[in-house]
């Protein structure tokens, strides 16, 4: 779908449903929601519809439907895939709002929340019950559950804990034609199709969720954050790999090579070793009485392939030092480098060492600097490749190394995202990952869902039927392949919380 | 074993052709052809659950997927693997033992239930919620859909968003939208020690549900009651009720686990250890297949006291709930299913299948249904697949 013409009798039935303080519509205050984090592919929406009930959600996907406005539902705007940049036009349906915790059930440990509340305040309200919600996206302090229920999140604790997917037990959401439909709900299973399945994770395209049913974890007894630094990334990957060989899950494994740790201390100054060619973050939790034996386990493992040093965090501020490091990673590009590229591949885990290897190689060859910050449990990749923003043959080379990156993800058996979607960034790259078949029955699904194409139309699939219109007359600037920042965008704030990357 | 066509009945209805196509090309050729020739099939696993369903009105052929039986990739050290579908439970377990690891699904009759026939049915055991059912373990798959086209979604990986989850949507769609041809998983490592306690209960103790409310937090890998007659073979004689307890993890905490569930329930009447655990998860599994009219219920409970309500009826003595995720499985008398289905439905329990049984007609109208038989419509346009009519009936 395409967006129509906007005309002022349309924006006075929009204030009419929503009230004066619901609706967007100055050219100066959309800007601000002209895209998410990945800010190279701008594009303003005609509108910004800011409901605060499921109804207000229903009458304004109705509202738009007669106006034939497309609609991208948007959360806290962190993505990093341009999901939620309204590349057709039409309204940027902003869900933060409805930002309530509607229930907890503390015995049968669920909660009913809405789409707009931020993923960490969650956690924090829970806490007092010992509850917590375990998806914690980098974002969490920011990103919403709608968003993390959109791109299917993950986060650096996913590897022991699943994905968003696994804690989510029903979704609340209005159809394009404006029926409100629970899907799922708060038993295990549901006398139907898994719809709940397939809208976790379809960035916007399917439905628009407005309640989420998620399952609650007790907050763990005990915690334990390791640190290692190695002489080879090669051997801190496999450390990793023989560590969940042995049958020893850990919470987080965190890989920094050499180039990010440098940046991080140049940047923090937390006595890091710049001379180590890897830090590896480990994180055990669980039951006080399993922890020594397992921290016991990992230093051994670690220290047989060559770890120089090991420092286990004595407290929860020593932990959440050693934490700062890791996520400071992409703070400390942005003040390094005048535009950086981020990527989210996924490789197999055994794969790591060579994969890393092949990243170096190729942006050597084109004389650019990179680096990796990743989330090495799960072979979840984040590789960067620093450029100057000034240079345009830089930021060519920069494209064209990621692109060779994300192929060689392809080429080891991985894939081209590993937790923040497809959105506009990776689109071009599906038809290398997948089969012209593989797209089109994609396409079946997602046109059942919504006939008239007016969700987030273009994100996803590249081209063909349905989106590849939408795709055709897209607003925006030529669709860039990559997460790619510039400084001063990576340094700008919207309203609607920072555009700095989150990995 | 030469198969034939009387091995594929299903509610006593025999096809009248039965196909064994030899790779996913041959399956997804088959299926066309049934498009083609506007005839109905039913993906034919291992047979577990298929055998004892109501006949579909039209049943042409039998597809059966056995000789699909290969493991495409296993990859220990990344705890992944890719196999075809007709690959059989129990080969898979042996085949990831030797490695020291395991893909936590259970599913009745292992020996014959085969991968493509688990996912089908979403099947999972008693361990479901701690290690999740097929769709939290599938990473992929490729699938034939109504039409033969042969697709795949997802990917091999542990993390992995890229494209619709088509193969989410088939999980548990018990044939009626695809066939699975292959699959990927993520996998598990054999916890270092696992405990599985026994316990008898009285009605009493079954409703007490102080006594109960600490369960959901200790994260146990199965809370399963069982009625007195459940399992001759294990359940506590003289007791109205059997309650398993079992627990997966290291040592240490599987001893915690074990003075917490002592402290709550008295010293167990049996207690079973390291590798004599998982012949009872799937003991437990196959119990869920007993013969007979059957009706099975989900709900949001995570503890014994939820079925308190069944007591004095006479399909407690033959139940089996999974308290830890709160299915319910019922084998009622014919004159008794009415009033279960009323007093479950008041006590927070859904029907969610049934065998035998009819369940009260629902009304065909509303935005779900909507969606629903549009899915079926866009993934099978021909109609070809014969179960795909149920879900079109919901």
């Amino acid at each position: 779908m395409t967006a129509m013409p906007l005309t002022a009798l349309a924006l006075d039935e929009l204030r009419a449903l929503l009230g004066e303080d619901g609706v967007v519509a100055d050219a100066s205050s959309l800007f601000t929601y002209d895209a998410d984090a990945m800010t190279l592919s701008r594009v303003a929406p005609d509108v910004v519809a800011l409901p605060r009930t499921s109804d207000e959600v229903a009458a304004v996907l109705l509202w738009a439907r007669s106006h034939g406005l497309p609609v991208t539902p948007r959360g806290a705007g962190t993505g990093l895939a341009g999901g939620c940049t309204c590349e057709s036009g039409g309204v940027s349906l902003s869900l933060n709002r409805m930002d309530r915790v509607l229930s907890v059930d503390h015995e049968r440990l669920f909660a009913w929340v809405q789409p707009g509340l931020v993923n960490l305040w969650l956690s924090q309200q829970l806490a007092p019950a010992g509850l917590y919600f375990a998806p914690d996206p980098a974002s969490q302090q920011v990103s919403t559950i709608g968003g993390n229920v959109s791109t299917n999140a993950g986060g650096p604790h996913c590897l022991k804990y699943g994905v968003t997917l696994n804690h989510i037990l029903g979704v609340t959401v209005v159809l394009e034609d404006g029926a409100s439909v629970t899907l799922g709900g708060e038993a295990c299973d549901a006398p139907d199709f898994d719809l709940a399945s397939v809208v976790i994770g379809s960035e916007g395209t399917t439905a628009v969720v407005t309640a989420v049913c998620v399952r609650l974890l007790p907050v763990p007894e005990a915690v334990q954050t390791m640190l290692f630094d190695f002489e080879s990334v090669e051997d801190a990957c496999h450390t990793v790999s023989r560590v969940i060989a042995e049958g020893i899950v850990p919470a987080a494994m965190e890989i920094m090579d050499r180039h990010t740790v440098g940046l991080v201390e140049a940047w923090l100054q937390m006595g890091l070793p710049t001379d180590a060619a890897a830090l590896l973050l480990i994180e055990v939790d669980g039951p006080a009485v399993s922890l020594p034996s397992q921290v016991e386990r990992i230093g051994e493992i670690a220290r047989e392939w060559r770890a120089r040093s090991q420092r286990v965090a004595k407290d929860a501020a020593e932990r959440a030092l050693l934490w700062k490091g890791r996520k400071s990673a992409f703070g400390a590009y942005g003040r390094t480098a005048s535009g950086f590229y981020i990527m989210d591949g996924v490789v197999p885990r055994t794969k790591l060492a060579e994969a890393l290897a092949t990243i170096y190689r190729l942006a050597e060859e084109r004389g650019l600097e990179a680096g990796n910050v990743f989330h090495a449990g799960d072979g979840n990749l984040h590789p960067h490749v620093l450029f100057d923003a000034k240079s345009e043959q830089q930021q060519q080379d920069a494209l064209e190394v990621s692109h060779e990156i994300l192929r060689m993800c392809i080429r080891f058996g991985g894939t081209i995202s590993g937790e923040h979607g497809v959105g506009i960034e990776k689109r071009p790259m599906m038809t290398e990952l997948f089969g012209a078949d593989d797209l089109a029955v994609m396409e079946r699904v997602r046109a059942a869902f919504d006939p008239a194409r007016m969700l987030n139309p273009g994100k996803i699939l590249p081209g063909g039927s349905g989106c590849g219109e939408a795709h055709a007359h897209a607003r925006g600037p030529a669709q860039l392949g990559g997460m790619m920042f510039g400084v001063d965008a990576a340094r700008s704030a919207g309203p609607e919380g920072p555009n700095l990357p989150w990995i | 074993m030469q198969l034939t066509k009387a091995d594929f009945r299903i509610g006593g209805a025999e096809p009248r052709e039965l196909w064994v196509p030899a790779n996913a090309e041959a399956a997804a050729e088959a299926v066309r052809a049934c498009a083609e020739a506007r005839e109905t099939l039913v993906p034919w696993g291992g047979g577990v659950t298929l055998a004892h369903e109501a006949a579909p009105e039209r049943y042409d052929r039998a597809l059966g997927l056995g000789a699909l039986d290969a493991m495409v990739a296993y990859e220990p050290d990344d705890f992944t693997l890719t196999a075809q579908c007709g690959i059989t439970i129990a080969e898979l377990r042996r085949t990831l033992a030797a490695r020291g690891q395991e893909l936590p699904l259970e599913a009745a009759h292992a020996e014959r239930a085969t991968l493509g026939g688990v996912l089908a049915a979403n099947a999972s055991g008693a361990r479901r919620l701690r290690f999740g059912a097929p769709r939290d373990r599938i990473l992929g798959a490729r699938f034939v859909t109504g039409d033969g086209v042969l697709a795949r979604t997802g990917g091999r990986v542990v993390k992995n968003v890229a494209g619709h989850a088509v193969h989410r949507l088939l999980t548990g769609s018990e044939g009626g939208l695809g066939v699975f041809v292959e699959a990927s998983l993520k996998l598990l490592p054999l916890p270092p020690a696992r405990l599985a306690l026994t316990h008898g209960a009285d009605g009493a103790l079954l409703a007490d549900a102080a006594r109960w409310r600490a369960f959901p937090r200790r994260e146990c890998a199965v809370l399963t009651v069982l009625g007195e007659e459940a399992a001759p073979s294990f359940t506590v004689p003289g007791a109205p009720f059997t309650v398993i307890v079992g627990y997966e993890d290291d040592a240490a905490r599987v001893a915690d686990d074990a003075r917490f569930t002592a402290a709550q329930l008295g010293a167990p009447r049996a207690r079973r250890d390291a590798s004599d655990v998982p012949p009872l998860w799937q003991e437990l599994a196959t119990l869920e297949e007993r013969p007979g009219a059957r009706l099975t219920f989900t709900s949001a409970h995570r503890t014994p006291d939820a079925i308190a309500f069944l007591g004095g009826h006479d399909a407690a003595r033959t139940l089996v709930f999974h308290a830890a995720h709160g299915r319910l499985h019922l084998w009622p008398r014919a004159e008794d299913a009415t009033a279960l289905l009323a007093a479950a439905a008041a006590h927070g329990f859904t029907p969610i299948g049934s065998r035998g049984i009819a369940l009260p007609a629902r009304p065909l109208t509303g935005a779900k249904h909507a969606l629903r038989v549009r899915l079926s419509d866009a993934l099978d346009p021909a109609r070809v697949f014969a179960l795909g009519e149920r879900w079109r009936a919901r």
